[in-house]
């Protein structure tokens, strides 16, 4: 058999995904013993913020999570302070992706010379998926849709 | 994991569905190895689904009420595409009331909100990867995508299997509704094969008679391609 097509999400994807704003409770995320906390920016390749987004975060061994951008693009996830494994996976979906969009976000103090993924990825585009690291348990990482310094998207 | 058809997807970038230019990557997606992509996701189960959470028709119902709109019972199963059922597999679903009007503060379509209807639900499949869920039928509604333009009526679904690369969200369409073809969502499919996939057949035989319609639309998640050897 073969696969169920992709469709996009929509403008309304927050009615479904994010529902206690209609009065169902939302998926429990874990809360992290040890949290960290990664923030950015979605763009698209215009420069325009994307405010009408969902970014979810996979971590080996941590927790699952999901945030909707705001108007300034804005998103902000917990994850667990990391162990050994340098980055944790990242999902996008809104209006205008037509299938689900699988990057990363490494973490710059943990290794990642042999990371199977990264390793993959051209080095002048490298950067797009390090974090920067602003203390106090924060990471910053802006995710570009398109443009000069397009984030780099995986085929998972 | 077996690497992802994209002759079954919609290309990133679709010119006829304007939201999609801006939106697209343009460098292409690098491959990952599949033990990589195979790795397991989060494990939803029944302490994560509210008792009513499966009927749309009275999740958001004010006590005796329910939503306005053709009832309709929309069932199937969720597979891998081996055939096998995917049983645990978390379907958050949502979509339009009766009239075509989503109950968002950025949806200002003329039609009007039903006070007895949010159009969000999410079930769990059982253990053959069978769900069911109970709803009226969306109305079609117009978007900004040029002079006009509209949407058929369509169930939003975003589904979690065990694997992250199984991660998939999409629309179902109902069988026999002439704006599928006008749509510049649906026109992003690549083939009639996958609107195909996308379109929910009326199953009478699923019908709950005096009651509500059925509608039957199936989910194959990615993975275990091979031929599907039962245990015992």
């Amino acid at each position: 058999m073969k696969e169920t097509p992709s469709q996009t999400a929509g403008p309304f994807l927050h009615i479904g995904l994010m529902p206690d704003g209609i009065g169902i409770a939302p998926l429990a995320a874990p809360s992290p013993a040890e949290p960290v906390t990664l923030h950015g920016t979605l763009h698209d390749a215009d420069g325009a913020p994307v405010s009408d987004a969902l970014v979810e975060m996979w971590q080996v061994g941590g927790p699952w999570a999901r945030c909707p951008t705001d108007a300034q693009g804005g998103w902000r996830l917990l994850a667990a302070r990391p162990g050994a494994i340098p980055f944790v996976a990242l999902w996008i979906i809104a209006r205008g992706i037509n299938t689900g969009l699988h990057t990363r976000l490494y973490f710059p103090d943990i290794d990642h010379a042999g990371d199977a993924a990264m390793a993959r990825v051209p080095q002048d585009r490298r950067g797009t998926l390090v974090a920067l690291d602003e203390g106090d348990g924060a990471y910053r990482l802006d995710i570009r849709l398109g443009g000069e310094d397009e984030t780099v998207f995986f085929d998972v | 994991m077996t690497p992802r058809d994209w002759t079954r997807h919609p290309p990133a970038c679709t010119p006829g569905y304007f939201s999609s230019i801006p939106r697209a990557p343009r460098k292409g997606l690098i491959p990952l190895d599949p033990d990589v992509a195979a790795l397991t996701g989060p494990v939803f189960g029944a302490r994560d689904i509210g008792a009513m959470d499966g009927d749309l028709i009275r999740n958001a119902a004010a006590p005796g009420e329910m939503a306005i709109g053709p009832r309709i019972v929309v069932q199937g199963r969720v597979l891998d595409e081996g055939g096998r059922g995917v049983p645990g597999a978390l379907l958050e679903i949502w979509q339009a009331n009766a009239g075509g009007r989503y109950r968002h503060v950025r949806d200002g379509y003329l039609a009007p909100l039903d006070p007895n209807f949010a159009g969000a639900g999410r079930v769990l499949t059982g253990e053959d990867g069978g769900y069911h869920f109970d709803t009226v039928m969306p109305g079609a509604y117009p978007f900004p995508n040029g002079p006009n333009a509209w949407r058929p009526a369509h169930i939003h679904f975003s589904v979690f299997g065990r694997a992250f690369a199984q991660r998939l969200v999409t629309q179902m369409y109902f069988e026999g509704d002439p704006m599928i073809r006008h749509c510049p969502i649906a026109a992003t499919l690549p083939s009639a094969e996958a609107v195909a996939a996308l379109t929910a057949r009326y199953d009478p035989d699923h019908d709950r008679p005096m009651d509500a319609r059925a509608f039957r639309f199936d989910i194959v998640l990615r993975g275990r391609r091979e031929t599907p050897v039962e245990a015992g």
